[in-house]
C-alpha cells in the first residue's frame, strides 16, 4: 500500500470537518443530514484524488465500474461516519441502533482479565466501537493511533471527550510500545488499525481485494511479542442510524519461528486482508482510505 | 573511528542479534550514531524486542514512563551506560 496518505494535505478535511461538527453539535443531527448532501456533491466535484480512488476501489469491491450514483453514495457515508463520530464521542449513543455481532468474544476476553489486541482499519468507523465499549460497558481499552497526521481532526475530536482522548497511546516515539507491553500487562485490550503504512513502517505484500499491495506486520508482530490474542473487529455504518459492530478471533497467539518470521506474519497479514475484503464487500461504502491504496499511480 | 568498549560491543551484538540486522555487524555500529529514526533505522517494534530482549539477558524491564528514554535510546552508548547501570544480572 502506498505511504501516499500521510503526505496528503488532508485536502477539505479541517473546514468540511469544523463544520460538520459545528452542524452536529448545534444544528442536530436530523438537520444535519440533510446538509451532507450539498458538502458530499461539494467534495465530489472537487476531490479529484479522493474521486479517483473511490472509484478504483469501488471497481474491486462491486465487481463492477461504479456510476456517479456510487461514487456519491461513498463519499456520503464517509461523511455521515463524521457526523456520526461526534455523538459516538459525547456518548449520545442513544439514538443509534447498534447491532453487535461475536460480543461475546470481547467481554469474555476482558472477563479473563488477559490483554489481548483490536485488529481494525479504516473500514467503517472505530469510534462507534470504542465509544461503546468504553463509555457504555467499561471496557479497558487503549488505542493506538498516529497522532501527528490527522492534527486537526485529532485536536478537535480530543476536545469533545477528553476522558476517552486519554485512551490513546500516540505512535511515533521508540518507547511507543513499552507503554503498549505495560497496558496489555495490565489487561487492557489494544486497538490499532492495521490497513494503513505509517513512515518507514514495516510491511509485508498481499494480496486485498484481488490486488496486491503493502500491508503493515506492526500490530501481528505485537501480538506475537506479546503472546496475546487478536480479535478483529470492524464498525459498520449500515444506514440511518444503524451500525453493525463485528468482532471475531484471529488468533489466540501467533508464533513465529525466528528464521521464517516474515513469512509466518505474511500468512496472518494475509488472513487480516481477507476478512477486511469480506467485510469491505459486505459494507462497500465504508471505506475510508481515499488515497492511492494499490500504488498505482507510480512513484 | 570511535572504539566500542567491550560492553558496549556486547550490547551491539545483543542488538544485531535480536533484531537479526543484516546489513551491519556489531563492530560497526557507530556508538554515537542514534538508533531510532535516521542512523540505523529501529523503529518502536524493534525497541520492544530489545527491551524483552535486555529484560532477558539483564534482568531489568526499560519502563516506558521512564523521563530518560528519549536519551537512553538516543544511541548504542547511551543505552550501554543505561543498561550497565540498572542491570541485575
Amino acid at each position: 500500500m502506498s505511504r501516499q496518505w500521510a503526505r496528503l494535505p488532508e485536502r477539505g478535511h479541517p473546514l468540511a470537518l469544523r463544520l460538520i461538527c459545528w452542524i452536529a453539535l448545534h444544528v442536530g443531527r436530523s438537520a444535519g443530514r440533510v446538509l451532507l448532501y450539498p458538502i458530499t456533491l461539494y467534495f465530489l466535484a472537487t476531490a479529484t484524488a479522493a474521486r479517483r480512488s473511490s472509484r478504483r476501489y469501488l471497481r474491486r469491491a462491486l465487481g463492477r465500474e461504479p456510476g456517479w450514483r456510487e461514487l456519491f453514495r461513498h463519499i456520503h457515508c464517509f461523511a455521515a461516519t463524521i457526523l456520526d463520530r461526534v455523538y459516538f464521542l459525547t456518548g449520545r449513543l442513544e439514538q443509534f441502533e447498534i447491532e453487535i455481532f461475536g460480543g461475546q468474544r470481547i467481554l469474555d476476553q476482558a472477563a479473563s482479565g488477559r490483554g489481548c489486541i483490536l485488529l481494525g482499519s479504516h473500514l467503517g468507523s472505530f469510534d462507534a466501537l470504542r465509544a461503546l465499549g468504553v463509555s457504555l460497558r467499561h471496557l479497558p481499552i487503549k488505542i493506538l493511533m498516529n497522532t501527528t497526521h490527522n492534527r486537526a481532526m485529532t485536536q478537535l475530536l480530543d476536545a469533545l471527550n477528553p476522558t476517552l482522548a486519554q485512551t490513546i497511546i500516540p505512535i511515533g516515539a521508540p518507547d511507543t510500545l513499552l507503554k503498549v507491553q505495560e497496558s496489555l500487562e495490565q489487561g487492557d485490550m489494544i486497538g490499532a488499525l492495521g490497513d494503513r503504512v505509517a513512515r518507514g513502517e514495516k510491511t509485508v505484500r498481499c494480496r486485498f481485494l484481488g490486488q496486491e499491495t503493502a500491508l503493515p506486520i506492526g500490530p501481528l508482530l505485537l501480538a506475537a511479542l506479546m503472546n496475546c490474542p487478536v480479535i478483529l473487529c470492524f464498525g459498520l455504518y449500515r444506514g440511518g442510524n444503524r451500525y453493525a459492530i463485528h468482532f471475531e478471533p484471529l488468533a489466540e497467539r501467533i508464533v513465529l519461528d525466528r528464521r521464517q518470521r516474515r513469512e509466518q506474519l505474511g500468512v496472518w497479514v494475509q488472513r487480516y486482508a481477507d476478512r477486511l475484503a469480506h467485510y469491505a464487500r459486505l459494507a462497500p461504502y465504508n471505506w475510508f482510505n481515499f488515497y492511492d491504496y494499490w500504488e498505482e499511480d507510480g512513484s | 573511528m570511535d572504539v566500542l568498549s567491550p560492553f558496549e560491543l556486547e550490547m551491539a551484538r545483543l542488538l544485531v542479534e535480536t533484531l537479526h540486522l543484516e546489513d551491519i555487524s556489531p563492530e560497526e555500529i557507530a556508538p554515537e550514531e542514534p538508533l531510532f529514526g535516521e542512523g540505523l533505522g529501529l523503529d518502536s517494534i524493534d525497541a520492544l524486542e530489545l527491551a524483552l530482549a535486555i529484560s532477558k539477558t539483564y534482568g531489568f524491564q526499560l519502563r516506558s514512563d521512564d523521563k530518560e528514554n528519549r536519551r537512553v535510546f538516543a544511541s548504542l552508548r547511551a543505552l550501554s551506560a543505561h543498561v550497565a547501570q540498572c542491570r541485575t544480572r
